[in-house]
């Protein structure tokens, strides 16, 4: 299997702490790679030097094979890779709809033909559909900051996957979402990557959510990789027991 | 737009064909003035209202954009010509004033533009050799159009009328294109906005740059329809008024600058019968609205709508409340 994504040497540092420190993996076509680790333990800044939000101190950010290091977000994502925030990133005031739009439109034709083109630059059928496979089609007019936060978090999900990426970073996708909604969350987005052989990386503290999804999973304390495999054997792995799992 | 909004879009139009049949003119002045200034608060609240980035340098453009006019119709250069010239040249400097907004936001962007309107007012008023200085220029004459001439009052408001219209209207077609919802997202989320592919930085100057275009645009009107310029005119206070205009009317409504245009160009006059307290009248006004409307008129009307949409809505959501409760 080829790799997506491959991170060597990377290293962040502010000041004198240093958040990622010389981390090297390789993310392969079609997995979901978990990534693991107590609180500040870098899983976030990895995530914002590989996809330039952050300007890595050292080491080499490569995207099919191609080198990304220091790239600016957006020409990141319209190389196909995408990205949901630790955070809820939704526009409050844009519909859902206007929301779904507004995650593809920068991939479609060029500056000119966006402005005299159509107003949905020809993705209202693709907004509906996504939304519909978020199961949030009653709430395509609403405005984006009148839905419950479960539901936000839904269709944050969805924008980072109306571009149709290659390789989508979720960021504690499940953080502060209740049962119910964790369970449904976890569906779509297992249902998603079956239909599309999409490759995943998923940032997250809710365990079950890591062990029934992901393929893989890393193990991240102080900045460096501690352990990696299946996850049922990071379940067992003592280190990570000490670092993590044993608080 | 809700068919009530399109009636009372309709109705406008109507009024404002008809209503300098009816007006002396000075009359005609003021309404032609208001034209004039709905163009320039169009292009703040592309700016402001739809991607977020504070300027208090909308005046300086229309300022800008009056001494292209007037300078070039004097040195003998047909009006279509230094029209067109005075809406290039404010895009130009608007796009290089919108790198500091890569940098900064909010009130310290607020800063830098009004640093650059001071500056302007400065070159206006020092730069004799060109400007005039503080004795401005005179004699701004207005445009002839196939040999009919815009003299006159009436003429002259229906040519400021029909830029407004084609003006607003492209406006109108880039911001229901997905160029709109790119500004929108820059003001909402520019963090996301990013990560979804949308190119910050050159949707930034782009705002800045189109907004600041329709200002020198409106100045390019202003200057033949007051005829004689100086640069007092174009100091903090017409961006002042300017940016009052966009957040009276409703900051990031596409109505909401004619509104508040017209309050802006209607209040002073309606209130001469205060005499010297009217701009104490019209701070409290303002004041008041801030305080409890801070999203304008036109925000204003959406909250009423939405408050007696929700009131018709809401016997069904609390009977199955207390479904589920038993």
């Amino acid at each position: 299997m080829s790799a997506v994504l491959e991170v060597s040497h990377l290293r962040k540092a502010f000041g004198g702490v240093v958040a990622v420190d010389d981390v090297s993996f390789e993310v392969r076509d079609g997995e979901i790679l978990g990534i693991i680790g107590p609180n500040g333990s870098g899983k976030s800044t990895l995530f914002n030097c590989v996809l330039g939000q952050l300007r890595p101190t050292g080491g080499e950010v490569r995207v099919d094979g191609r080198t990304t290091t220091g790239m600016r977000p957006c020409d990141l994502n319209r190389l196909g890779v995408s990205r949901t925030f630790q955070l809820l990133q939704v526009f409050p005031q844009l519909s859902v709809r206007d929301n779904m739009v507004l995650a593809g439109q920068e991939h479609q034709g060029s500056l000119v033909a966006r402005l005299i083109g159509r107003a949905d630059a020809g993705l209202g059928d693709a907004a509906d559909r996504m939304i519909a496979f978020f199961n949030l089609a009653h709430l395509a007019a609403e405005p984006a900051g009148a839905l419950s936060y479960g539901q936000q978090k839904l269709l944050d999900a969805a924008m980072a996957f109306m571009a149709g990426p290659r390789l989508v970073l979720l960021d504690e996708p499940a953080g502060g979402v209740n049962l119910t909604m964790l369970g449904h969350l976890r569906e779509r987005l297992a249902a998603y990557h079956a239909e599309r052989n999409a490759t995943f990386v998923v940032i997250e503290h809710q365990m079950e959510f890591v062990m029934a999804l992901c393929t893989r999973v890393l193990v991240l304390a102080e900045g460096r990789i501690i352990a990696e495999g299946a996850p049922q054997d990071i379940r067992r792995n003592a280190a990570v027991i000490e670092a993590y799992l044993g608080h | 737009m809700t068919p009530l909004g399109r009636l009372a879009a309709a109705f406008a139009a109507i009024v404002a064909v008809a209503l300098p049949f009816l007006l002396k003119p000075f009359g005609i002045y003021l309404i032609s003035m208001w034209a004039v200034l709905t163009v320039a608060a169009i292009g703040l609240n592309l700016t402001l209202g739809y991607a977020g980035q504070v300027s208090m340098a909308q005046g300086a453009f229309v300022g800008i954009g009056a001494y292209t006019v007037a300078l070039l119709t004097q040195a003998g250069c047909p009006f279509a010509l230094a029209f067109a010239a005075a809406g290039v040249l404010c895009f130009a400097i608007g796009w290089m004033l919108g790198y500091p907004a890569l940098r900064v936001a909010h009130h310290y962007l607020a800063f830098v533009t009004l640093a650059f309107t001071t500056l302007v007012f400065l070159v206006l008023r020092n730069e004799e050799w060109l400007t005039g200085g503080t004795y401005g220029i005179n004699g701004i004459s207005r445009p002839v159009f196939f040999g009919l001439s815009t003299a006159k009052p009436l003429p002259f408001y229906f040519f400021c009328l029909g830029t407004l219209a084609v003006l607003s209207l492209a406006t109108w077609w880039m911001l229901r294109s997905p160029w709109g919802r790119a500004f929108k997202g820059l003001r909402e989320n520019p963090i996301r906005a990013q990560s979804l592919g949308t190119d910050t930085r050159r949707y930034t100057l782009m705002a800045f740059a189109i907004g600041a275009g329709l200002g020198g645009l409106s100045g390019a009107l202003y200057a033949p329809l007051v005829q004689f310029i100086e640069p007092g005119s174009f100091a903090l206070g017409l961006s002042f008024n300017l940016l009052l205009m966009v957040i009276v009317g409703g900051s990031g409504y596409f109505f909401g600058p004619f509104v508040g245009a017209l309050i802006a160009v209607l209040l002073p006059e309606w209130m001469r019968v205060a005499e010297g307290y009217y701009l104490i009248v019209y701070a409290m006004l303002v004041m008041v609205m801030m305080a409890f409307c801070p999203s304008g008129l036109l925000g204003l009307v959406a909250r009423i709508k939405a408050a007696s949409r929700s009131n018709r809505a809401a016997p069904a959501p609390a009977l199955r409340a207390e479904g589920a409760g038993s």
